[in-house]
């Protein structure tokens, strides 16, 4: 049991001879939360649009995943990938919107590239930039 | 004397339990994740290549199984490894897809010290390398905190701004901001002695290896750590928050004498 507590442990430990952004599972760096970063944050994410323009958040679910996370990585990949991808991504989400009647005012998916400050948005409800990266159509 | 054997069954029970009811909790995130373009997937773990989705249930089923028959004592040479390596296959796969996830770490490194634990009688070591485990996270979680951040970490900027980062992503993407996140940011002053609790709690994690009354200390202030991190950001690490990556650190046979395990 010794030599496998030292085995276990020496893997465990491992990763403090790694960059500590090299992550893994199950052996870990752990650099969650020690990355400093600004508050100003440039991400890829989806909206829906009702007919009269308002602007509606889509739940992870919608994109095709359960986890905000993996959503956040959806996006990241789809929107920087080839425009098919994309494309592919807008028209799945448009047709899931399409039966779900909490969504039912939705006319359009846009996929934007927002730009907000964190704190502006949370604490002031300031809303920064989005551009459009591809709209289409809920059809129903 | 502590009863250590009657500790390492609670533990594994325990621990094995909880794989079990976990992983049937994610079959649904597991299936859907599993459907993902296969050129998305970034090796991981044991998830070195993209596989059929049926593959992947079917893997997360062999976990739910063997975690549930090796928590029940029954085969536990059989049972164990294989409850170990399934478990992290599967989770293996759900950290490949563009983020890695560190509520399940602890989980999969207990049950493979269990798996090697049920080849040996010696239920001393098992316990310890278990408590040891528990330990050695969450010190490397603080060493990442000084390596990545140094000093930095303390002033409460930098928590501050993930929390705000962390919450806005979940806005934007229609998770939900948590409830402390918005009155903490904006009383910023509260957030350099939270940052520097966060480092004390990870840092002085080995204290809990002297037992009795420090375990228990060191335990609940990890756990209230814990409650924060779900208040504050949404994050639910369910294996702390449970109270089952303790309990190795714990006198959990007295629980035991009182079930009929």
């Amino acid at each position: 049991m010794r030599v496998a507590t030292i085995v276990l442990l020496a893997a465990v430990a491992w990763p403090l001879v790694r960059d500590p952004l090299d992550d893994g599972f199950p052996l870990s760096t752990y650099p969650m939360f020690a990355v400093a970063r600004p508050t100003t944050l440039t991400m890829d994410y989806a909206l829906g649009e009702t007919r009269t323009g308002e602007r509606r958040t889509l739940t992870p679910g919608l994109v095709g995943t359960g986890e905000v996370l993996q959503a956040y990585a959806l996006f990241d990949r789809a929107v920087h990938g080839p425009r098919e991808q994309l494309q592919a991504l807008c028209t799945q989400i448009a047709a899931r919107v399409a039966r779900d009647d909490d969504y039912r005012d939705v006319a359009t998916i846009r996929i934007v590239t927002g730009r907000h400050d964190a704190v502006d948005y949370l604490v002031r409800h300031q809303i920064g930039s989005e551009v459009d990266r591809l709209r289409c159509l809920v059809l129903r | 004397m502590t009863d250590m054997r009657g500790r390492l069954v609670a533990c594994r029970v325990l621990i094995a339990g909880f794989a079990a009811v976990y992983t049937s909790t994610r079959l649904h995130e597991l299936w859907a994740i599993a459907h993902l373009p296969a050129a998305q997937l970034e090796q991981t773990g044991l998830a070195r290549f993209a596989v059929p989705p049926v593959v992947v249930l079917a893997c997360a089923i062999v976990a739910i199984a063997a975690c549930g028959v090796f928590a029940a004592g029954r085969w536990p040479h059989v049972t164990g490894p294989i409850a170990a390596l399934a478990f992290v296959y599967v989770f293996s796969v759900r950290s490949a897809y563009g983020q890695i996830f560190h509520t399940e770490n602890l989980v999969a490194l207990h049950l493979c010290a269990l798996a090697i634990a049920a080849f040996y009688d010696d239920p001393k070591g098992a316990v310890r390398l278990l408590a040891l485990l528990t330990v050695a996270t969450y010190v490397l979680a603080g060493i990442a905190k000084l390596r990545l951040a140094g000093t930095a970490w303390l002033d409460g900027d930098q928590l501050r701004n993930q929390i705000a980062v962390d919450n806005l992503r979940k806005a934007l993407l229609g998770g939900g901001t948590a409830p402390l996140a918005t009155p903490l940011l904006d009383h910023p002053a509260l957030l350099a002695p939270l940052s520097i609790a966060t480092l004390v709690v990870e840092l002085a994690a080995p204290i809990a290896l002297l037992g009795g009354r420090w375990a228990v200390a060191w335990v609940t202030t990890a756990w209230v750590f814990h409650v924060g991190v779900l208040l504050m950001m949404w994050i639910v690490f369910p294996y702390p928050l449970a109270g089952l990556a303790f309990v190795p650190l714990l006198p959990v046979e007295r629980l035991r004498k009182r079930l009929p395990w």
